[in-house]
C-alpha cells in the first residue's frame, strides 16, 4: 500500500525537509487489538506527534461518574470508583459526542454524550464475585470489552448496587481514558553485509539477539530487517575489520505498533489519531498566516505579578480577592440552575 | 488484595486474566507458559499476575463466617 498525501507533505514542509514527499504505509499485521506498520518518507517529530496524538488525544469511552446506592462489599466506594473507571468500554465515537463540543451543557451529560450503565448484584447464599459482566449497559453497543474482569467478591448478604456514567475523554485528563497500551516506534535498520569481505562464519547469526540473520546455502542471508533493534552486536562479532555487516538505522522509516485496550479497532485509532493532528496542524497553520502565533497572554508578566502579590504578603488583599471570585462563582451557578429549571 | 484492572506501566486489561493465570499455577503449571498463553506478552504485565497476592477471599472469610444482621430491616 503506498499513497501520495498532500497532509503528509505539508508536515515535512512544517519540520524543514520540504517538497512533496511520498508518504509510505505498510501494514505488516493486524490482529484484533493490535496493528504493526511501516511507516516511511516523514520524520521523527512526525512519527512521535502521531504517538503522542495516540496516547493524549484518540477519545474513548470509560465510566467517570458513579451513583453507589449500595456497597456493603469489602472494597471501599471510591476504591470501587477506581477499580470501574478503569474497566474499557467498546466505544462508539460516530454516536457520541465529546462532552465539552455536546449542546446539552449539562454536568450529567444528556443521550448524545453519555451512557448509562447499572451494576445490581447481591450474593444471596454463597460467596460470589462481581464481574464487568455484571454490568447492564442502555446502549448495548457500549459494554466492558471483556465481561470476566472482578470488580469486587462479596458475600451471603453483601450486595452492590449503583448507577455508572461514562463518557467520552482524552488521555490527557486521565489515563483512564488513554485508548491504547503500548504505542511505540522504532526506527527501521538498514543492514548491509558486505559480500566480497563476509566469510560466511556465521559469527553474527549466533551474536544476534533477535534472529535478524540466518545462513542459507552457506550464505548469510538477513531474514527480516524489521525484528532489528540496530543493538550493534552483530557488528561487535563480525571478525572482519572493517567489519563486513553494517546496521544503521533509517532516518525516515519506523515501525510502529499501535495496541488497543479493547475499545476501538487498532486501525480505527490510527486513523483517528491521524485526523486529530491534522485538524491541529490546519488550526496551527491558520494561526501561521493570520501572524496569530505569539501568546496572548505573557505568562512572565503573570508570574511577576504573582511574586509581587505573594511578597506583599497582604492578608486583607488576599482575603478581599478571595472573596470576591466566591460570590462571583455564586452568582454563576445560582443563574445556570435557574437556566435549568425553566 | 484484589487483582488491578489495568496493568500499572502500559494501561493493558490484565484484570480479566487473573482467574484462569491463577487456576493454572495452581494446577502446577508453570507461570511463564500460564502467561504466554493468556496472553500477556511485556514484563509490567507479566509482573501484575506474577506478584499479585490475592487476599480478598481472607477478608471475606470474616464476613461469611458472620451472622446475618438485619440492619436496615431488608433481609
Amino acid at each position: 500500500m503506498e499513497l501520495v498525501s498532500r497532509g503528509a507533505g505539508g508536515v515535512a514542509g512544517l519540520s524543514g525537509s520540504g517538497g512533496d514527499m511520498v508518504l509510505k504505509v505498510e501494514v505488516l499485521s493486524v490482529d484484533d487489538d493490535r496493528v504493526r506498520f511501516l511507516l516511511g518518507g516523514v520524520d521523527v517529530a512526525f512519527t512521535n506527534a502521531l504517538r503522542r496524538t495516540l496516547i493524549m488525544d484518540v477519545p474513548c469511552m470509560v465510566i467517570d461518574d458513579i451513583f453507589f446506592f449500595d456497597n456493603s462489599s469489602v472494597v471501599p466506594d471510591e476504591n470501587l470508583a477506581h477499580r470501574i473507571g478503569f474497566v474499557p468500554l467498546r466505544t462508539d465515537l460516530d454516536r457520541y459526542a465529546l462532552p465539552g463540543d455536546c449542546d446539552c451543557g449539562s454536568e450529567l451529560g444528556c443521550e448524545k454524550c453519555r451512557v448509562v450503565l447499572t451494576l445490581d448484584v447481591a450474593a444471596e447464599t454463597e460467596t460470589r464475585t462481581v464481574y464487568s459482566g455484571d454490568f447492564v449497559s442502555e446502549d448495548p453497543a457500549v459494554v466492558p470489552v471483556s465481561p470476566s474482569i472482578p470488580l469486587t467478591k462479596i458475600a451471603p448478604g453483601q450486595a452492590v448496587r449503583l448507577e455508572a456514567y461514562a463518557r467520552l475523554g482524552t488521555g490527557k485528563e486521565h489515563a483512564k481514558w488513554q485508548p491504547v497500551s503500548t504505542a511505540v516506534y522504532q526506527h527501521v535498520a538498514e543492514i548491509e553485509v558486505d559480500e566480497d569481505r563476509c566469510t560466511d562464519c556465521a559469527e553474527c547469526v549466533k551474536a544476534c539477539p533477535r534472529n535478524v540473520f540466518a545462513m542459507e546455502e552457506g550464505k548469510l542471508r538477513v531474514v527480516d530487517v524489521n525484528l532489528c533493534t540496530i543493538c550493534g552486536e552483530c557488528e561487535k562479532a563480525c571478525p572482519v575489520d572493517p567489519t563486513a555487516v553494517r546496521a544503521r538505522p533509517l532516518d525516515d522509516l519506523f515501525l510502529l505498533t499501535v495496541e488497543s485496550t479493547g475499545c476501538l479497532e487498532p486501525a480505527r485509532l490510527v486513523a483517528e489519531a491521524v485526523r486529530i493532528l491534522s485538524v491541529k496542524l490546519d488550526e496551527f497553520a491558520g494561526k501561521v498566516e493570520r501572524g496569530e502565533t505569539e501568546d496572548v497572554i505573557d505568562v512572565y508578566a503573570v508570574a511577576e505579578v504573582e511574586k509581587a502579590r505573594l511578597a506583599r504578603g497582604s492578608i486583607e488583599d488576599v482575603g478581599g480577592d478571595d472573596e470576591d471570585a466566591v460570590s462571583d462563582v455564586g452568582a454563576e451557578d445560582e443563574g445556570d440552575v435557574d437556566s435549568d429549571v425553566e | 488484595m484484589i487483582i488491578p484492572v489495568r496493568c500499572f506501566s502500559c494501561g493493558k486489561l490484565v484484570g480479566d486474566k487473573w482467574e484462569s493465570f491463577s487456576k493454572r499455577v495452581a494446577a502446577g503449571e508453570h507461570p511463564k507458559e500460564a502467561l504466554d498463553d493468556v496472553g500477556v506478552e511485556r514484563y509490567c504485565c507479566r509482573r501484575m499476575l506474577l506478584s499479585h497476592v490475592d487476599l480478598i477471599d481472607d477478608i471475606l472469610e470474616f464476613h461469611e463466617k458472620r451472622e446475618v444482621v438485619d440492619i436496615r430491616g431488608e433481609r
